[in-house]
């Protein structure tokens, strides 16, 4: 009994042109943002291996790259908003990452700041979300204003099989959607050449068509305890698309706001007093060290040892206290961020969001591993830096120290994001059962 | 035509979209005005604070340059947040950006709730819910031929149904608009001068000529297609495509279709600029040393000043490239943009509001403007304008066996009486010049208009009513 129910509800929607209109922008958007990714994303590479090759350190200036993700081209997350370059110093560690054009520089913003990303991510938040509304909305109440309801439970039906038929036979044609969507913006990203997935890579891709399969089911779940909530069909389209503009455009919004009052941030003023704070107790010292360094250079002699070593060794005590109060700081973003979050995760889309940015490694967790690193590799160059003064023997011979950012195994992505599947798992639970109980005890007369 | 407004007004105030606008409208409103109060009072004491500090400090070597924050951010925000709150600018016009450090870049990236956003997203998408249904609802109902065969229009009838769309799209935006200015008319009465009052009443037309291309874009759809869920689904793709699709891949589109470098080509000219222009030259002073060309201390360090200076200007100018060419880019995004309606509103709004790119540039205006200034006074106090880059440079010769250190020449500080040192400000726009800017934008919004009526008017004409 169910496989007929659900084979005449497949078919019902097949048939449909709202399916097939919805279907319709769904893969020319999807292909259309993805070209458009790809293009994006093959620039950037470009850009990135050649900076590899061209803009390469020296002794001073070291330019670290941070390479763009694969998977931006399907989840851009942050990964074009972010800069792509940070030089440090042994003087200096810059707080954030920036444009090729460097720190202070770089008008990189001007070309990203006011524009999200339209990418296979937004397909699947917007344009599928809303599919799901107009394929679900009038399930049930259709057929009860339709009076075909009725006609339909005097035969031998169960109601739980009816509603659990309806629920499965419109649930597979929202994933089979969903599969012929990912499948051609897939094919679109693959078929260039310069695009390789690693096996890691592919894991990730899963857990993200995952996601995005329970986060469609929550507002096929809420669309169909709607539907069978409200007898009309016109008025359940409008309860549900009010509530998809506020679970995706509003609330997130207004979760933003909140956070931003209720955790304050401090200034840069305070930011620029405390790192000067910090580096107080050595201030003196440093000036005298630097006048004695000062005066070797302009009359062209050598610069004694014990005054060069000491040299470094303040310059890079000033940078790494200073890193520390950017550090301290870079928490209270995150925090304010996570309240944010905190704030909005009734929205399934702001916890689809969080999750698939750290699928993609498009997210700020993936720029703060990179950070780290950054922050590592500069401790071995001031100590590489001292040999300069040490032992120069010692430091022509030392190898090149190797930057690389460690791969996050994608284990550690679904470690960091089950609150998110949890919550929109319970979300479809929840929904679904509400809607269930509702369809037993509905009058369907 | 005044019975068949009343009718459908009141069918559109009696529906669950009027009222769930009204509620969206009033709470988004006034977080906008309440978000406003705070962040414009910390921009405004921390601008005059800045200011007054400068002012202390007048220097012949730098100078800040802060921006003022619009007192109409409120409106639309125009992307001010990210850029910069002043600059410093020494000899030459060598601009450096001061921190805008106001942005948690953590945050996911959801647009400014300003006027222009709530407008541009929530108000076309509740005006397509309000009118999609107008024509293709009725005839599904039947009652449209009823009402037809009274004697009525179909112009009239259509005319009057746009009518109400716009009404019942208008009275939540003005309870909106009202309460955000209320917050603000009690917290910072300043912000609401004449002049602010009128550029606030344009900016509410400008929303509304928005809107009606939406009310008649769903007339014409609604009279074209005959299921109104189909009409539904098919306006809201148009939306999609309008507020999100097209302005968000402008600038990727802009980075594709544009010859000007990208930051990269331009970055790794930085070295060999920097190497062919600056250390070239310096280096050929040892070989004039050597040659003895060059006799005494003094001509060594003249011919390396003057190197220093040559090179500067050459990196500066890379700079200035390079800026150009970032401005560039950004500009061609927002020229592809303005196919989207959704993108003219904004535009617009922000030509209304003073903020934006538009407003930028005339900041710079104003610096360069005052560089010029600066460098005469510079001139006349220390006697030479010396320009510098980002960079720094210092290298030394040998003469004789003696070392000459090298260094690169800074501006010097003037030690005597600065009190006349000339004050940077900024010049205050009226609301024409605003208009001025968004004149293409405001064009291209009528023009959207008169398609979308003319399709709507003709196809309601031509529908085939049975």
């Amino acid at each position: 009994m169910l496989r007929t129910i659900i084979k005449r509800e497949i078919l019902e929607y097949l048939k449909s042109a709202k399916f097939l209109i919805g279907l319709g922008i769904t893969l020319a958007l999807a292909a259309g943002s993805t070209v458009i990714n790809v293009q994006d994303y093959k620039g950037r590479l470009q850009d990135y291996q050649a900076a590899m090759q061209e803009m390469k350190s020296d002794r001073f200036y070291i330019h670290l790259y941070r390479p763009p993700q694969v998977l931006s081209t399907l989840i851009q997350g942050k990964d074009r908003k972010l800069g792509n370059s940070i030089t440090v110093t042994y003087l200096d560690i810059p707080s954030t990452t920036s444009g090729y054009m460097g720190e202070g520089r770089s008008q990189h913003h001007r070309l990203v700041s006011g524009f999200a990303a339209v990418d296979f991510a937004f397909i699947v938040r917007v344009v599928l979300s809303l599919m799901v509304v107009f394929i679900a909305y009038n399930a049930v109440s259709e057929e009860k204003s339709s009076g075909t309801l009725k006609l339909t439970l005097s035969n031998r039906v169960p109601r739980d099989q009816l509603l659990l038929g309806k629920f499965l036979g419109g649930w597979f044609v929202i994933m089979g959607s969903l599969a012929i969507a990912a499948l051609a913006s897939l094919i679109l990203v693959l078929s260039h050449s310069f695009i390789a997935f690693a096996s890691g890579e592919w894991t990730r891709l899963l857990a993200f068509i995952g996601l995005s399969a329970i986060y469609l089911t929550v507002f096929y779940a809420i669309s169909l305890f709607v539907s069978v909530l409200v007898n009309r069909p016109s008025i359940s389209l409008m309860i549900l698309l009010q509530a998809w503009v506020f679970l995706i455009v509003i609330y997130p919004n207004l979760g933003i706001i909140a956070a931003e009052n209720i955790y304050k941030l401090p200034s840069q003023e305070q930011l620029a007093q405390q790192k000067a704070a910090a580096f107080q107790p050595y201030e003196a010292e440093q000036k005298k060290v630097q006048e004695a360094f000062g005066q070797a250079v302009r009359t062209g002699g050598d610069v004694p040892k014990e005054i060069a070593l000491r040299n470094v060794d303040l310059w890079a005590l000033r940078a790494n206290l200073s890193h520390q109060v950017d550090e301290e700081y870079g928490r209270k973003l995150a925090a304010q961020t996570n309240l944010a979050r905190a704030i909005s995760s009734l929205s399934p889309a702001v916890l689809f969001d969080q999750a698939a940015e750290r699928f993609a490694r498009t997210g700020i967790a993936e720029y703060e591993r990179f950070m780290r690193e950054v922050y590592r590799y500069w401790q071995q160059h001031v100590e590489r830096s001292k040999l300069i003064y040490t032992d120069r023997e010692a430091y022509k011979k030392a190898p090149a120290i190797e930057f690389r950012v460690p791969v996050e195994p994608p284990a550690e992505a679904f470690a960091a994001t089950w609150l998110a599947w949890l919550l929109l798992a319970f979300f479809s639970l929840a929904f679904f059962a509400l809607g269930y109980t509702a369809f037993l005890k509905k009058d369907v007369r | 035509m005044r019975t068949i407004i009343r009718k459908e007004l009141l069918d559109h105030l009696r529906s669950v979209q009027f009222t769930v606008l009204l509620a969206a409208s009033i709470v988004l409103f006034a977080a906008n005005g309440l978000v406003f109060v705070q962040q414009y009072t910390r921009l405004n004491t921390d601008h005059h604070k800045d200011v007054a500090v400068n002012d202390q400090q007048p220097s012949t070597m730098m100078t800040r340059l802060y921006r003022a924050p619009s007192p109409l951010l409120f409106m639309a925000e125009g992307g001010e947040k990210a850029s910069p709150k002043g600059y410093w600018l020494s000899p030459k016009l060598t601009l450096y950006p001061l921190s805008a450090g106001t942005g948690n870049f953590k945050m996911p990236d959801i647009p400014e709730l300003d006027w222009a956003f709530i407008i541009k997203i929530i108000f076309s998408l509740y005006v397509i819910l309000l009118g999609f249904e107008a024509v293709s609802g009725e005839k599904e109902r039947g009652t449209l031929r009823l009402v037809l065969s009274n004697p009525v229009g179909r112009i009239k009838l259509i005319t009057a149904k746009y009518l109400a769309i716009i009404s019942s799209a208008a009275i939540p935006l003005l309870a909106g608009l009202l309460i955000s200015l209320i917050v603000i008319g009690v917290f910072l009465p300043a912000v609401l001068g004449p002049q602010n009052l009128v550029r606030i009443a344009f900016l509410f037309m400008l929303a509304l000529a928005y809107l009606s291309l939406f009310a008649f874009l769903s007339l014409f759809l609604s009279a074209l297609i005959p299921r109104s869920s189909l009409v539904l689904l098919v306006l809201l793709a148009f939306w999609i495509f309008f507020a999100f699709f097209i302005p968000d891949t402008s600038s990727i589109a802009a980075q594709k279709f544009s010859k000007v470098p990208s930051e990269y080509e331009m970055a790794k000219l930085l070295g060999p600029t920097i190497q062919g222009e600056v250390w070239k030259r310096i280096a050929r002073i040892q070989d004039r040393i050597q040659k003895g060309e060059l006799k005494t201390e003094r001509d060594v360090l003249d011919e390396a000043n003057r190197a220093y200076e040559e090179g500067q200007d050459s990196v500066r100018k890379l700079y200035d490239d390079y800026d150009n060419a970032m401005q560039e880019r950004a500009a061609l995004a927002q020229r592809i943009s303005r196919v989207s309606p959704a993108a003219l509103f904004q535009y617009a709004a922000e030509a209304v509001s003073e903020t934006g790119p538009k407003a930028e540039a005339r900041f710079f205006r104003d610096v360069r403007n005052y560089s010029r200034v600066y460098d005469d006074y510079i001139l006349k106090k220390v006697g030479k304008v010396v320009g510098t880059s980002p960079w720094s440079f210092s290298t030394g010769a040998t003469l004789n066996g003696k070392y000459i250190n090298l260094q690169s020449p800074f501006p010097q500080e003037y030690a005597g009486d600065k009190s006349d040192f000339p004050k940077f400000s900024e010049s205050r726009p009226s609301l024409l010049d605003g208009l001025h800017n968004g004149l293409w934008d405001i064009a291209g919004l009528l023009v959207w208009n008169i398609i979308l009526a003319g399709l709507a008017f003709s196809a309601f004409i031509r529908m085939d009513v049975r």
